[in-house]
């Protein structure tokens, strides 16, 4: 289905007269190509969705999810966990507390790479996790933190290239068992995390384009990853800044592999290994 | 129409093909090309280092929102699907896979054709799947010129035969005429 300008600007418009919603800063393409996607799968015209919204608070809620993009998995980009686990992580290991913020969590993989990570390196009990997304039912899914397990094999690739092999070591090998941290249970078709970790990180619903931060903390790590791609550069300044205000001395920022900190603030961080330290 | 972008896609089998076109850029190539290519999962790793191997102009992996430059070659990143936007820039998504890729030949054709319309030079190799089918019809419909390589040349001949069945190309090559074809840009 087709979308033209005109029909994205008519659907961020009803969306934002119904609700505290607003599209208007989102990447245009994966804007368009999701909203022609939820007419292609509900079989609805543009005026019909726009009608049925306007009449129905629920409806919205559902478009909104389905409109953003949740796609995640474990230890995703492996690169960058091996920055983590080796550069940026043994930083804080001389605090006392280690504040760690997700924005953008999804269903939570990239929450519980971090519980795994944090734990090989003796940091977890220490570190106080918070994780946040628009999309409630996303953290739901993170609460169970039950997972599919077929076509999502690569999950145990991405464990066994961040914690239990060693890149910078040749032929270094930590002998981790996955049973340490999750259980494959490959007829009922999921893989499931470990109890100890469900509970401890806190996780809050949190819209990037509007709210404050929602924690009332200043963190050490802010790691937000393939969120931005979806925003267009105001609302990507509009984030950082956000950030930036809610940063202590000495902390970073990470970013999705293929993301960065264009315009003016920049200059207010220095590009490290993965990440960006707030100078 | 002049020509403003050129776009290749391609999967199985046309990798040797690609690195052979990237031998001949000029350096003051007047346009973008862009490569958008399904990897193997145990060549992710690499994948660009051996593509600047011969290559006259560096091939990198764009950022997101990077402007859009001439004489630039741009590949689209592994794991991510690669848009271009109205205002020129570089636009990555991580939505779900399309035809079991990501990046995807038909997401990046598409948002190509609706970008550059009759100023698009599409080129679609050798591959083993239909995607770039949809892309290659979007090319089409925007005015762009389509040229698809001959079939009975591919290593598989799955992809070019898928998209020929929907769309009449422009041209329909053998690798030497499209090395042929290339240089002359
Ligand atoms: C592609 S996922 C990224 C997941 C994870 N960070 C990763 O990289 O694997 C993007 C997430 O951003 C969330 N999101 C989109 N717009 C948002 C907003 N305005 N505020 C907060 N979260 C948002 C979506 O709901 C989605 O769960």
């Amino acid at each position: 289905m087709d979308i033209e300008n005109q029909d994205i600007q008519a659907f961020i418009e009803t969306v934002k007269s119904q609700s505290d919603y607003d599209f208007s800063d989102y990447s245009d393409k994966s804007l368009k190509r999701r909203l022609s996607k939820i007419l292609l799968d509900r079989k609805l015209s543009l005026e019909v969705l726009l009608e049925n919204i306007r009449a129905d608070d629920d409806l919205l809620e559902k478009i909104v999810k389905d409109i953003t993009v949740n796609t995640t998995e474990l230890f995703r980009d492996p690169a960058v966990w091996h920055s983590l686990r080796f550069d940026i992580l043994p930083r804080f290991q001389q605090q006392s507390n280690i504040k760690i913020w997700h924005p953008g969590c999804s269903t939570g993989q990239e929450v519980f790479s971090m519980m795994i990570l944090l734990n090989e390196l003796g940091l977890l009990q220490k570190t106080h996790l918070y994780a946040s997304d628009l999309n409630e039912d996303v953290m739901e899914v993170a609460k169970q933190g039950i997972y599919k397990y077929r076509f999502n094999e690569g999950y145990l690739d991405n464990f066994d290239s961040v914690i239990r092999e060693n890149p910078r070591v040749n032929d270094s090998y930590f002998d981790v068992p996955y049973s340490k941290y999750f259980h494959v249970d490959k007829t009922r078709d999921n893989l499931r995390m470990n109890k100890q970790m469900l509970t401890k990180p806190v996780y809050v619903k949190h819209d990037l384009v509007r709210d404050p931060n929602p924690f009332g903390e200043v963190f050490d790590l802010i790691i937000c990853r393939n969120v931005i791609i979806y925003f267009n550069y105001e609302l990507q300044n509009k984030v950082f800044k956000l950030f930036m205000d809610n940063m202590s001395p000495g902390s970073c920022l990470v970013l999705g592999v293929h993301e960065s900190i264009l315009g003016p603030f920049a200059s207010r961080f220095d590009k490290k290994f993965q990440a960006y330290f707030k100078k | 129409m002049s020509t403003k972008a050129l776009i290749i896609g391609g999967s199985a089998g046309s990798f040797q093909i690609v690195i052979r076109i990237l031998e001949l850029f000029r350096p003051d190539l007047p346009i973008p090309v862009f490569l958008c290519l399904h990897r193997l999962k145990q060549v992710r790793k690499g994948f660009e280092e051996t593509l600047n191997y011969n290559a006259s102009l560096p091939v990198r992996e764009p950022m997101d929102k990077e402007y859009i430059r001439p004489g630039k070659i741009y590949l689209a990143p592994s794991n991510y699907h690669m848009l271009i936007e109205k205002d020129l820039t570089i636009a990555l998504s991580t939505e779900a896979t399309v035809h079991h890729s990501r990046p995807s030949l038909d997401v990046f054709f598409s948002s190509a054709a609706d970008v550059y319309g009759p100023g698009l030079l599409a080129l679609l190799l050798s591959g083993a799947n239909q995607d770039g089918t949809e892309g290659i019809a979007e090319v089409k419909r925007n005015g762009g010129t389509v040229v698809i390589q001959d079939p009975d040349d591919c290593e598989i001949s799955t992809m070019c035969e898928s998209a020929i069945k929907l769309t009449k190309p422009d041209q329909i090559l053998t690798v030497s005429k499209i090395i042929e074809f290339v240089s002359l840009l």
